[in-house]
């Protein structure tokens, strides 16, 4: 009888302590883990994960807004008190805030932004993220200085040498928050600093490398002798132009080194978003000007920091980064070019 | 555990094969009974999310629909230029007319004017910027807002209800770039035909509500504003899926949101079959349960009757057994193979007993005969001596006659004594043993007493164990002869009832009733004391049996008399 018994206790005593601390489990929902960028972004958060006081646990949404429905209400019953989530639905997000703010849950929402009236509906939410019209921001930067800086002087560039950059814009999907957002805000940002435009025409690509090659190959017999720049939403629909760009000899190898010296190869100005890895890649390579990178490595560390913060219950203004109206925890974008 | 161990084996057997059959049953039938309902339960949750999923996938397509449609209006809005009125009119009209869910396509300004519809004619509202679906859109970029307009179209003034689909889209008026909202209003009838393409069974329906838990949408008749049952459920759940009760009608309950709205659907799916075939397998359970217990009591009952009925039967005639002395019976029991075993066993064993113990008994005998006649044979040396002191006597006294008759007397007496080693003489033997040794006495106690022999001649054929009479006689004479009279014994010997009997009576002061007592105690003890009588009475039982023995009976200061009995043995008559 004794011997059942302490073999009883000691079996409770190790279930007992087979949930401290380090199992601590941040459930990590992502909005789908066939998204190459989510999938990078993940990883960094992983990486970026050097506290012994909890650890990641991914779910994926598979895009859709019910899955990701359940996910966060099976992962509520579990004891964290901290969740990760990258919506499907930038709408459809209240209801998972109402779930955690009923249970007393802090959410730390990334990639996509909720509305902000959602956000205001409960304290714990915090959004980690880049200001969208910040990368068109800097995407004005990267042409302002390609055209030498001075509104009134445009450099070697402005092929006509008329003063106003002439462009094309590659569009993502219209109606699409980015695309609307870059699109007019790169513009924006171009008059803001002085700098006349003349949009060629605006093709909506869709954020599509595919697209964006098709389109491109139809409006160059239209634009091809005129326009001095493409500006395209991201770095996909940039590398899709390139493509095409290469084919009709805006591009030209001659020493077949598999990359372009500007100083001595032809070739032509195009700028993205995103700095994904292949287009960093091309930059090097002299194929595509420059881009803006989405710093997801700095996003990921303030994920961690912030959720450590969270889960140990520790004061929120000992976060090193900005949070700005308690919610919104802004990363500067980088320019690469 | 003590108290158990006192239950007879089939009252045990019995109540540990129903325990066990009983905890076997509940646990089998309580864990099937779980398992299966919680089968069954999550079967039913599944089917019933997919159902919801499916729902509002249907929804959610015919939504997309719509806002494909709208941004195709924005990007060819942005194209015309506003002044150019039957452009946009024709664009707008030809959607509205094509697609028999849009009511109407409108755009209006920041200002609340209204740029180009797809009316013909309308109303123009002037507080239009004070609509919600305006102040949203306007407010919030790229987001399509459907909202429920609950009383009226924006342009015409009918209590129809529309959906107000919402969009801030920019569009050019006479050149210049200005800001506006798209509106397209949509018909309700589409909810309705797509809630009612699935089957959730009876009193199943769906509800819809936005995101303040404003009732938008209901198929049920019963549900008609945001305070009705299944809105609070919805309300309460927030999103997710859970087991309800609606007028007494089992349901699950699913929520979930549509994807670019801000709109729920809740589905209500009938789920009474859970709680009916829950009851199903319960009766089930239990009748299984039922029958399996009273088999066993039965099967249980049966078998530990064929094992304890002969079992009992041994126990019975082992108790008699134990309770009579020498009942050597053996027993004969039909049932149980191994108690039948056993009770051959108990039968071979008794056989052994009974044979073992007729030899001890044997052997008991044999010894006590050795011993006792080994006693026996030791001729007092009193008597020797004080015999030949009285042959020395008479010899001084030259009497030879007596001297003779007394060396002849004694000689002859020894002889039969000897009797050349045998146990038994004929009674004949016996008498003339004990007429020697009176003689002898007679000589040695000068005559000092008198004694007659009456013997039954018909005995005298019959034999008896030797050396009976000489110490009834040795005791008569001790007790009986004294100096103030001339002592009379009596040897008498006859048969009477199939026994023989021997009396030697004296006459002299005779015994007390207490002293004859005495005297059987003394015979009948068995102790290592050895009385010349209580050895007589001893050898006649070992011989003879229990039906011998002694009588003693007195009058007192007239005469005593001491009798030993035998039976006559069956091969002697």
């Amino acid at each position: 009888m004794k011997k059942v018994l302490i073999v009883l206790m000691s079996l409770m005593l190790f279930a007992l302590t087979g949930c401290g601390d380090k199992d601590y489990e941040i459930p990590l929902i992502i909005y789908d883990f066939e998204d190459l960028y989510m999938q990078d972004f993940e990883d960094l958060i992983y990486l970026a994960d050097n506290y012994s006081e909890f650890h990641f646990v991914s779910y994926d949404s598979k895009n859709s807004q019910i899955i990701q429905n359940e996910i966060v209400s099976d992962v509520l019953l579990n004891d964290s008190n901290v969740i990760v989530v990258n919506p499907v639905d930038r709408l459809g997000v209240y209801p998972i805030i109402a779930k955690a703010k009923e249970n007393d849950i802090s959410i730390i929402f990334i990639n996509r932004e909720p509305i902000k009236e959602d956000l205001l509906l409960y304290d714990k939410l915090y959004y980690v993220g880049a200001k969208p019209e910040q990368s068109a921001e800097y995407q004005a930067d990267i042409i302002i200085d390609l055209f030498g800086g001075n509104p009134y002087a445009l450099n070697e560039f402005d092929l006509n040498e008329d003063n106003v950059i002439q462009c094309v814009i590659l569009k993502g999907e219209p109606g699409h928050q980015d695309a609307e957002i870059r699109t007019e805000n790169v513009i924006e940002e171009l008059h803001n600093a002085g700098f006349e435009v003349e949009i060629l025409t605006v093709e909506e690509a869709y954020f599509s490398q595919d697209l964006a090659s098709q389109k491109m190959r139809d409006l160059l017999p239209l634009y091809g002798e005129s326009m001095e720049i493409v500006i395209a939403n991201n770095d996909a629909m940039a590398i899709g132009a390139i493509n095409v760009l290469i084919e009709e000899g805006f591009f030209v190898d001659e020493n077949l080194d598999e990359s372009i010296d500007r100083e001595t190869e032809t070739w032509f100005p195009v700028v993205g978003i995103d700095g994904l890895p292949i287009a960093v890649e091309l930059i090097e390579k002299g194929y595509l000007y420059g881009t803006v990178l989405n710093d997801s490595e700095t996003m990921a560390q303030a994920i961690n920091e912030l959720a450590y913060l969270l889960v140990s219950g520790l004061d929120i203004n000992d976060f090193s980064f900005v949070i700005e109206d308690n919610k919104y925890i802004w990363i500067d974008y980088k320019k690469i070019y | 555990m003590k108290p158990l161990r006192n239950f007879s084996i089939d009252k045990k057997l019995s109540l540990v094969v129903i325990l066990l059959v009983f905890s076997a049953l509940l646990f089998s039938s309580g864990f099937i009974y779980f398992r299966t309902y919680k089968t069954f339960e999550s079967v039913v949750e599944d089917n019933s999310k997919e159902i919801n999923k499916q729902i509002i996938l249907n929804y959610e397509s015919h939504f997309e629909e719509i806002r494909e449609i709208g941004r195709y209006i924005e990007i060819e809005t942005s194209k015309l230029d506003t002044a150019n009125q039957t452009n946009l009119f024709s664009l707008y009209n030809s959607f509205a007319t094509l697609n028999a869910d849009i009511i109407s396509i409108s755009l209006v300004d920041d200002t609340g004017r209204v740029q180009a519809t797809s009316y013909s004619s309308y109303v123009q509202n002037s507080y239009l910027t004070e609509h919600e679906w305006f102040i949203k859109a306007i407010e919030n970029e790229g987001i399509y807002f459907f909202l429920m307009s609950p009383n009226k179209k924006v342009f015409l003034n009918t209590d129809e209800e529309v959906i107000n689909v919402s969009k801030r889209i920019e569009f050019y008026a006479d050149g210049e770039e200005r800001v506006g909202v798209l509106l397209i209003e949509l018909s309700t009838l589409k909810i309705d035909t797509l809630s009612k393409q699935s089957n959730l069974g009876e009193d199943g329906h769906i509800i819809i509500f936005n995101d303040q838990d404003e009732l938008i949408y209901s198929s049920d008749s019963n549900c008609i504003d945001s305070t009705c049952l299944s809105n609070v459920l919805a309300r309460d759940l927030i999103i997710g899926g859970k087991f309800v009760e609606i007028n007494g009608t089992d349901m699950y309950m699913s929520i979930n949101t549509i994807h670019g709205t801000r709109w729920r659907i809740a589905t209500f799916i009938n789920v009474e079959i859970i709680s009916s075939s829950q009851f199903t397998l319960s009766m089930l359970l239990f009748y299984v349960f039922i029958i399996t217990i009273v088999l066993s009591i039965v099967g249980t009952s049966i078998l530990t009757k064929q094992i304890t009925k002969p079992l009992n039967q041994l126990k019975t005639h082992m108790l008699e057994i134990q309770n009579s002395d020498h009942l050597y019976r053996e027993v004969d029991i039909k049932g149980q193979k191994e108690v039948v075993i056993l009770a051959q066993a108990y039968n071979d064993m008794i056989k052994e007993i009974r044979r073992l113990l007729d030899r001890l008994v044997e052997e008991q005998n044999e010894k006590r005969k050795t011993e006792l006649i080994a006693l026996q044979t030791q001729i007092n040396p009193h008597f020797l001596y004080n015999t030949l002191d009285s042959i020395v006597w008479l010899a001084e006294q030259k009497d030879n006659e007596h001297v003779i008759e007394m060396v002849i007397a004694l000689s002859r007496f020894f002889r039969i004594s000897i009797s050349r080693g045998k146990d038994v003489i004929p009674i004949e033997k016996e008498i003339q043993h004990a007429q020697y040794y009176i003689q002898i006495q007679q000589i040695r106690y000068s005559n000092k007493f008198d004694y007659t022999f009456d013997i039954d001649e018909s005995i005298l054929q019959y034999e008896v164990v030797k050396l009976i009479l000489q110490p009834l006689i040795e005791n008569a004479i001790q007790h009986g002869v004294h100096e103030e009279y001339k002592g009379q014994i009596h040897i008498k010997a006859y048969q009477e009832n199939g026994f023989v009997n021997f009396e030697v009576s004296n006459n002299g002061y005779g015994l007390t009733k207490q002293k004859i007592e005495e005297i059987y105690e003394k015979i009948a003890n068995d102790n290592h004391e050895s009385v010349g009588l209580k050895n007589v009475v001893q050898r006649l039982k070992l011989y003879y049996g229990p039906t011998s023995g002694i009588e003693i009976t007195s009058e007192l200061d007239k005469n005593t008399t001491f009798k030993v009995y035998y039976p006559i043995l069956k091969g002697e008559i």
